[in-house]
């Protein structure tokens, strides 16, 4: 016994080798008070925007409310809810970007910027870095706010930016930000590499992967690219992308922060750090699979799904751990929560990540998703989520760094307090009327009659139900809405108070030794045994993790192995095997007309409200007609599967109504559907169909495989664009609808509703196109 | 014959298991690693990172 208490000894001496020559460092919080500046105000900006697309959903029956003498007194919120540039199909993706990379995303960079350094006493690698980044990243956002309303947009959620765009977050994410992340690690002046670290590393590296294999897309035009995926692989890829965005943009970096700055705020150290390790790396190990579970009973083919939804069953251990870990650390410092706010929004944000990480979970299982899918109850959990989880460790985190970044004291504590109690009340108001929304709208869907019949055959029954519960969801955004401003006002007046400059207090720590003795190789405890059993028991006394910890290459690399890995056995099996897209011989590409309106399709932003994806369940296929197939969207570069209907599903729209009753409905919904909350798109029957574009759109679409022959030929998609159109505005104003819009944008988003769905009854074309097939 | 129709012909549902095994055996062992005795010290140390205020600053605090 003695001789192992020496050797541990010796161990631990042993580790702490040499140390190198002092040096002197000065942390850099310019940087970080930037980060915070930015997250203060997209935050008022994205909540903003989301009151203004939850009150699009509420305002529609006000603007049309007619008084018995035929006035509508409310008609000028019609700016609202109607504007071209401001539709909720334009704005709604806005709401989302803006929430997550431009509050959330600054917040991550500011927690970052601060404990990275701490952690490490080192300064950021390059200052030049650090303001490339931070510049690079607003201008990232200003260049969404400005694209997404104008219909530039690739439809696909959480990665609507186009192209230009995607490139310059590839540019800024690595080639500033994690560039110098990474090197700040590599001149580290503190070994061992603490948890939140881990978090950072896994972030950056996995976001990156995600993002370059997801935005994979072929450009048209400077505003105009195409998913080089189509249908299922690429419903497969999106999901991958989106649910993995949640995991390591809206879940990793925040642990991270949680790791940092729990225990700075409550002075006492993290409950169990064993246990974070177990957690990281199964959490990360487990996110990646997750994705499916947003595709549950579409065309995705059914081994997809349940492995999906295992694992996101399984997830449920890695993310409590998490939870576990962050509550306990106050166990014995309760009474701090009591009178600090600050540990006050940790705590319930802590406590709503567990929350939604056991709803997720059970929200994965498939019985449970054919109820939830599609529903707002699904747009509950996302907010239990964003507002609770990242919102308020968000909050948390400013409040606490605000009087040590601006060097004074915080200007109001009550004001901080009230924040706290504002927000949370929004919090439950929200998060409760949209889960009785969300259960409401999914039982109306599926009830039937005593006869077998559809009770609610009407669609727009389903949604006017809801409006009360809207209602009370703008009351709790706008108490959260509240609360942040108060916390801009609350910042906004401790900066006023801020020293006229900063002191830059000069720290010192030993540079690490150049040379590190590790540990030497402990010798096998046990007695007698074989060669094989004394060496396994040396690997079981762990020497040889504890290096990896100090090795950030090592670590990242490790990273990267476990996500590809979970990656790549999932997403291969989709695209290699061609038994999960069968081809459907009469499924033929769409015109180019129809791809011009499927592009106005995308551009409106139509997938927000509409899905277009009948779920092989009874219910569905009574209301849609026939479920979908995953051969029925070979071509759809990319798919718009959609994933909520605030109006009906489409995907069997085709031939449903007359071209007339489409154009009017577009016009005015409420002209033929009264209670109808969707916006009008009046500017589609003035505006011009880009004729002169659709041969370049034709011919990337054959690039990526869709056999479209001859019409990649110089003006042969025009014409056939030209001539369906003419044939079109033809039949419609014999049906007694508008003349001379043939040239209109309308007709081309006619042209592709009426196709949707038309093709399983279609014959076999005779000659069977010779170009690649369904299936790739 | 295409890539897809060979990769449809192989039997490749033994491997997700051989995956799931190796995963389970990693976990396995990272618990067991974590939670020895030999790596308490280290533990310790670690988990108060955030708490130390080590840098010996020449003037003030963080």
């Amino acid at each position: 016994m003695s001789s192992q208490t020496i050797q541990s000894n010796a161990t631990s001496k042993a580790g702490h080798a040499a140390e190198g020559p002092m040096e002197r460092f000065i942390y850099d919080d310019a940087t970080v008070r930037k980060f915070v500046a930015a997250t203060v105000l997209w935050g008022v900006v994205a909540m903003l925007v989301g009151l203004l697309v939850a009150l699009q959903l509420v305002l529609p029956p006000l603007v049309n409310f007619t008084t018995e003498s035929g006035s509508k007194p409310f008609a000028f919120l019609s700016i609202l809810t109607g504007f071209e540039f401001l539709t909720f199909g334009r704005l709604r993706p806005l709401h989302t970007n803006a929430a997550i990379f431009a509050f959330a995303g600054n917040a991550i960079f500011a927690a970052i910027y601060y404990s990275t350094q701490r952690l490490c006493k080192a300064r950021m690698w390059s200052d030049m870095l650090s303001k490339l980044h931070f510049w690079g990243w607003q201008l990232i956002i200003v260049c969404a706010a400005l694209t997404l309303p104008l219909g530039i947009t690739t439809s696909k959620e959480y990665a609507e930016l186009e192209w230009p765009i995607d490139l310059m977050i590839a540019v800024v994410w690595l080639g500033f930000f994690g560039t110098n992340f990474f090197m700040t690690l590599k001149n580290r002046r503190e070994r061992h590499m603490y948890v939140a670290l881990w978090f950072y590393i896994a972030t950056i590296v996995t976001v990156t992967v995600l993002h370059v294999f997801n935005s994979l897309a072929i450009p048209v035009s400077l505003t105009k690219s195409y998913s080089v995926y189509a249908g299922v692989q690429d419903a497969m890829m999106q999901w991958w992308y989106g649910h993995n965005a949640v995991a390591f943009f809206l879940t990793t970096p925040f642990l991270g922060l949680m790791y940092y700055f729990l225990p700075k705020a409550a002075d006492r150290p993290v409950y169990s750090y064993r246990l974070s390790i177990i957690h990281f790396w199964s959490l990360v190990f487990i996110y990646i699979w997750a994705g499916p579970h947003h595709l549950h009973y579409t065309a995705l083919p059914s081994w997809a799904s349940t492995l999906g939804m295992l694992f996101s069953v399984m997830l449920w251990m890695p993310s409590w751990g998490g939870m576990i870990n962050g509550l306990l650390t106050l166990r014995g410092a309760w009474n701090k929560v009591t009178a600090d706010p600050i540990l006050k929004f940790f705590v319930v944000g802590i406590t709503f990540y567990g929350m939604s990480t056991f709803e997720g979970p059970m929200l994965s299982v498939k019985t449970v998703n054919a109820l939830s899918h599609y529903t707002d109850w699904t747009i509950a959990h996302v907010h239990a989520g964003a507002l609770g989880w990242n919102g308020f460790m968000i909050f948390g985190m400013l409040y606490w760094l605000a009087p040590r970044l601006y060097q004074t004291q915080l200007w109001s504590k009550k004001l901080m307090a009230t924040h706290f109690w504002l927000s949370t009340v929004g919090i439950v108001l929200y998060v409760l009327s949209i889960y009785a929304a969300g259960l409401t709208q999914g039982l109306m869907w599926r009830a039937f009659d005593a006869v077998g019949q559809l009770q609610y055959p009407d669609f727009v029954e389903t949604v006017t139900t809801l409006i009360p519960m809207y209602w009370v969801r703008v009351v709790g955004g706008t108490l959260y809405l509240t609360g942040m401003i108060l916390c801009a006002f609350n910042l906004i007046k401790t900066w006023q108070t801020r020293p006229a400059t900063y002191e830059e207090p000069v720290h010192q720590a030993p540079a690490l030794a150049k040379t590190y003795q590790d540990a030497a190789q402990p010798a096998s405890r046990l007695e007698a045994n074989v060669e094989f059993g004394h060496k396994g028991d040396v690997w079981m006394q762990g020497w040889w993790h504890r290096r990896w910890e100090r090795l950030p290459l090592k670590f990242s690399i490790w990273v990267i192995i476990a996500v590809a890995t979970a990656s790549l056995m999932e997403l291969v099996p989709t695209f290699m095997i061609k038994s999960n897209v069968p081809t459907i011989a009469s499924v033929q590409p769409y015109t180019p007309l129809e791809l011009a309106g499927r592009d106005i399709y995308i551009s409106e932003g139509c997938y927000n409200c509409h899905s277009q994806m009948v779920r092989p369940l009874w219910a569905e296929t009574l209301r849609y007609g026939e479920y979908s197939k995953p051969g029925e969207f070979v071509y759809d570069h990319p798919f718009q599967w959609g994933s909520r209907r605030i109006g009906p599903d489409l995907a069997r729209e085709g031939g449903k109504q007359s071209h007339d009753w489409h154009v009017r409905h577009l016009e005015n919904p409420q002209q033929l559907i009264p209670q109808s909350i969707m916006p009008g798109y009046s500017h589609l029957l003035k505006g011009d169909t880009d004729y002169a574009g659709i041969g370049a759109r034709v011919r990337v679409m054959a690039m990526l495989g869709v056999p479209y022959g001859n019409m990649v030929n110089e003006g042969e998609a025009e014409k056939a664009a030209r001539d369906q159109a003419a044939s079109l505005a033809a039949d419609l104003e014999k049906q007694g609808g508008y003349a001379n819009l043939k040239d209109k944008k309308v007709i081309a988003l006619v042209a592709y509703l009426q196709r949707l769905g038309t093709d399983i009854k279609k014959a076999v074309p005779e000659a069977a196109p010779a170009a690649k097939s369904a299936a790739k | 014959m295409r890539l897809s129709d060979i990769m449809g012909q192989l039997d490749l549902a033994t491997y997700p298991i051989i995956a799931l095994v190796i995963f389970l055996a990693v976990f396995a062992g990272v618990c067991v690693r974590v939670f020895g005795k030999r790596y308490a010290a280290e533990i310790d140390r670690a988990a108060t990172l955030p708490l130390e205020e080590s840098t010996r600053p020449e003037g003030g605090a963080q």
